[in-house]
């Protein structure tokens, strides 16, 4: 089972890893004076994170339903809640 | 009219601040949990308001706006691109494990956890200096650049040093009384005040402006180098790589939210959070960024610094003055929403994880101790923001590099069960002072081969941790069950 979340894990990082990629994705800035306004005033460098953010939540949606479990019952009530000595 | 309109809108948002305030302390139980950490009770809309106003500094309006004022469109990319994603993936990778250590053995702050992590108070005493060391540095510039906004907003009818002083006192009136349920309460009213502003003025600029194509095809004609990152050294791919080792993979490490994180009711609330987030982040700054590159052909000729105060000046010089009204209410709300959760996280820290090494402090104790350090801090924040020291401004100008080279000890101790104390404390101190010398000028530039210094600052940190925890003891198999054993439960 250990494995299997291991593996999730994996799929995490490479969500991660695709990101960072399409984050620094300089061989897309020559398409800058290329692509047309979107809605007649966002050009490629701005629109592009415009999708980027889109896509963000995508991914965050992939992680969490990938690597993301609540808590069980059984760690929940070993939840101290509590005031920690000091 | 206008005046006693404006004068009017000011009173009432001071007043509404107040009464929330007033209302929290009335619920607010005199314990060190209640008061610091809003009883670990906070719901979706609460951290996610929480969070969202705490990370919008004055920088998002100020110099966020004045980057792209002087490199176009590509600021955006730059400054927030990769923040959009990893900032709220921070929040699942080192925050929900952070938040089943603290709802377990009820670890409040950083020190606490990665101290008990490693069980080792000296890794815990690290983490407490470190962190306010960035700390206290990075809440004197927001407080500095805040007021300055003020300033110029309100054309110098509000002097610098009187707006320090109303921003510090009115973070003060409801953070004194109600700790985190004051700044989480009014993070929710001020975010949603700046959110929902922001836009109305995004709107107004551009109508007065001539409309969203029309300043965009200004742009086109008189400087089409705004639209083409290839032509902005200053956002050159080496910066733009290295830059995203800074301020996004920090946030996590502030602090103020990581202690929010700490504070959220249920793991379902983080997922929200963390679903959501990467919409408003992308929002916020991109209205800054339009603002900040229709203010180059709106207001052209302004260099350096200069540039930074490009939002206000389009306010004053395209909009009616009912708007500098709601500027002025906008710079208040974006820099008290975080100096009041910086403040409140350093008065914790010092009462949870310095004072302890004196005396013994007792819950009530904790509270009272906590309210006259948010004095003292505001107090001696004031004062530094007055005198604008160039050693604070030198360590404020590297401190988010500073909270990021902390970020790979504190994945290692939540990922790695190998990870030793002496391998954290190695990868904490080394990469601190390497940090030091790059910045300081001490070592040549050359020897972080063309990266800003976080980025090779980040990679030793990575191989230190890894390098004497392999030449260190193993952790002892309690040590590890402890926290792994709880994460094995749950990430099955």
């Amino acid at each position: 089972m250990i494995m299997k979340f291991k593996a999730r894990l994996a799929l995490v990082s490479l969500v991660v890893l695709i990101m960072f990629l399409l984050h620094n994705s300089f061989w897309l800035w020559g398409l800058d004076d290329k692509i047309p306004l979107l809605f007649g005033f966002m050009p490629f460098a701005f629109s592009y994170y415009v999708g980027y953010a889109v896509l963000s939540v995508l991914a965050m949606k992939l992680v969490i339903d990938l690597a993301w479990p609540d808590p069980t019952k059984e760690v929940v009530e070993s939840f101290t809640d509590g005031e920690r000595s000091v | 009219m206008n005046s006693v309109i404006g004068i009017g809108i000011l009173i009432s948002y001071v007043v509404i601040l107040i009464a929330i305030g007033a209302y929290g302390a009335r619920i607010t139980l005199k314990t060190r949990e209640d008061y610091f950490l809003a009883g670990r009770g906070l719901g979706s809309i609460a951290i996610f308001m929480a969070l969202f106003a705490s990370n919008i500094t004055a920088f998002t309006i100020i110099g966020h706006a004045g980057l792209a004022y002087q490199v176009g469109y590509g600021a955006y990319g730059y400054v927030i691109g990769w923040s959009i994603f990893i900032t709220p993936f921070t929040y699942y990778l080192v925050g929900y494990r952070s938040w089943l250590l603290g709802k377990r053995y009820g670890y409040a702050t950083q020190p606490q956890v990665f101290g008990g992590i490693f069980n080792s108070r000296l890794i815990g005493l690290v983490f407490t200096v470190l962190l306010l060391y960035y700390t206290l540095p990075y809440l004197v510039v927001s407080i500095i650049g805040g007021s300055l906004a003020f300033t110029t907003i309100s054309e110098g009818a509000v002097p610098y040093w009187l707006a320090s002083m109303v921003i510090i006192g009115i973070s003060l009136v409801y953070t004194i009384p109600a700790g985190m349920r004051g700044t989480v309460w009014t993070d929710i009213f001020q975010g949603t005040i700046f959110l929902v502003v922001a836009m109305l003025l995004l709107f107004a600029v551009a109508r007065s402006l001539g409309g969203f194509s029309e300043i965009t095809g200004r742009i086109i004609e008189s400087n089409p180098a705004m639209l083409q990152r290839n032509l902005s050294p200053a956002i050159a791919p080496v910066n733009w790589f290295s830059f995203t080792f800074t301020n996004s993979i920090a946030v996590i490490v502030f602090p103020q939210m990581y202690t929010r994180i700490l504070a959220a009711r249920s793991s379902r609330n983080l997922k929200r959070v963390s679903l959501y987030y990467p919409l408003a982040l992308a929002g916020i700054f991109g209205v800054s960024t339009l603002l900040g590159v229709w203010g180059s052909v709106a207001v052209p000729g302004l260099v350096g610094k200069d540039a930074d105060y490009i939002v206000p000046m389009l306010i004053q010089q395209y909009l009616t003055p009912a708007w500098t009204i709601l500027g002025l209410v906008v710079i208040l709300a974006i820099v008290k929403s975080s100096i009041d959760s910086q403040l409140l996280s350093v008065s914790h820290i010092v009462i949870d994880d310095l004072l302890p090494w004196f005396r013994r402090v007792s819950t009530g104790q904790a509270v009272i101790w906590g309210r006259m350090l948010l004095v003292v801090f505001a107090a001696i924040a004031y004062y530094v923001a007055l005198v604008r020291p160039a050693a604070i401004l030198n360590i404020a100008a590297f401190a988010f590099s500073g909270f990021s080279v902390m970020l790979p000890v504190m994945i290692g101790a939540l990922y790695w069960p190998r990870a030793t104390r002496q391998g954290a404390f190695a990868a904490l101190i080394i990469p601190a002072v390497m940090l030091h010398l790059w910045y300081l000028g001490v070592l040549p530039a050359s020897t972080t081969f063309g990266f800003m210094p976080v980025f090779p600052a980040f990679m030793l940190a990575i191989v230190i941790l890894i390098v004497v925890s392999y030449l260190t003891p193993a952790p002892s198999p309690e040590q590890k069950e402890k926290t792994f054993g709880l994460f094995e439960k749950v990430f099955k």
